[in-house]
């Protein structure tokens, strides 16, 4: 299968890899797996007055996925934190030009980024004090 | 999962994990001298290659019910699990947030460590490896084919770091 040059050049030059500090409060991490085929992708980003400032990623998976991902965190820089939830797999799948068997890349980091939305927004919520806890 | 591709059905066994080697071996025997192209020779063109497809599903069973891992994902796959589809029902189950951040610090453990913790590591991951098959295979036996497909899974994503470390062995 031929990967289009977008997809190989964030293979090869993979944009934003490393890790944010997990316990920061302003750090939402995202991570999800592909069990068909044993992916995995982290992708964190960092929050501050709802902007996203940083946002990192390591994905152990095939190179769509590592596209997918070094994309996304490309993407989300600068984005108000309300943008980036509104990203969709098909936006990522276009970029890439990704082939149907890899549109499953693009909706794995979909999900990455959303659950670190999710993450930064819960520890939001619990920083806000004990009514972070009133969902029990 | 139709006769054709059930491996079970097709070598006459039961729906078990534990399964005889010499049982199989004997019916693959059998099997295959029954779908040799030489008993269609001089008939028509569908006979042959019905021979054909007989003899390529024979094979194809035959390595699955020789194989422990394949053989635990055609159990669960019978049992209405598909582990190599992500559909939410009948797809692979995904694996809890521990567990894929587990495997995130396995690599991570591997690139600070370099060689040094290799073999140890790859030990390691080996014998969580086989345990999860043992566990998968304990759950077969009790019929629980979501917890068999849960543990399945888990063994690829170990399967999957030792691919990666053999990869990058110098």
């Amino acid at each position: 299968m031929a990967y289009s040059n977008k997809v190989i050049d964030h293979y090869e030059h993979p944009r934003n890899v490393g890790s944010l500090d997990k316990g920061d409060a302003s750090v939402g991490t995202g991570i999800v797996g592909a069990p068909a085929c044993g992916d995995v992708m982290k992708l964190q980003i960092k929050v501050e007055n709802g902007v996203i400032t940083d946002a990192k990623f390591k994905t152990y998976g095939c190179g769509s996925a590592i596209a997918s991902s070094s994309l996304v965190t490309e993407w989300v820089k600068g984005m108000s934190v309300d943008q980036a939830m509104q990203i969709k797999n098909s936006q990522i799948a276009e970029e890439l030009s990704l082939p149907p068997v890899k549109i499953h890349c693009s909706v794995l980091a979909e999900d990455a980024i959303k659950a670190a939305i999710r993450d930064f927004q819960q520890k939001q919520g619990a920083a806000a004090g004990p009514a972070g806890d009133s969902d029990h | 999962m139709s006769a054709d591709t059930d491996p079970f059905a097709l070598f006459d066994l039961p729906r078990r994990h534990t399964v005889g080697r010499d049982a199989i071996e004997a019916r693959y025997l059998e099997l295959s001298r029954a779908a040799h192209p030489d008993n269609v020779v001089g008939e028509g063109t569908a006979a042959r290659r019905a021979a054909v497809e007989r003899a390529s599903a024979v094979n194809a069973a035959y390595r699955v019910l020789r194989d422990p891992v394949l053989r635990a994902e055609a159990l669960v796959k019978l049992g209405g699990l598909d582990l190599d589809s992500t559909d939410p029902e009948r797809g692979a189950p995904h694996p809890t947030q521990e567990f894929l951040l587990e495997m995130i610090e396995l690599r991570e453990r591997l690139e600070d460590g370099g060689p040094a913790g290799l073999d140890a590591l790859r030990d390691d991951v080996d014998a969580r490896s086989e345990a999860a098959l043992d566990a998968a295979i304990a759950a077969l036996d009790a019929g629980e084919f979501r917890r068999a497909a849960e543990h399945l899974v888990a063994r690829r994503y170990f399967q999957r770091f030792l691919d990666e470390t053999e990869a990058s062995a110098p």
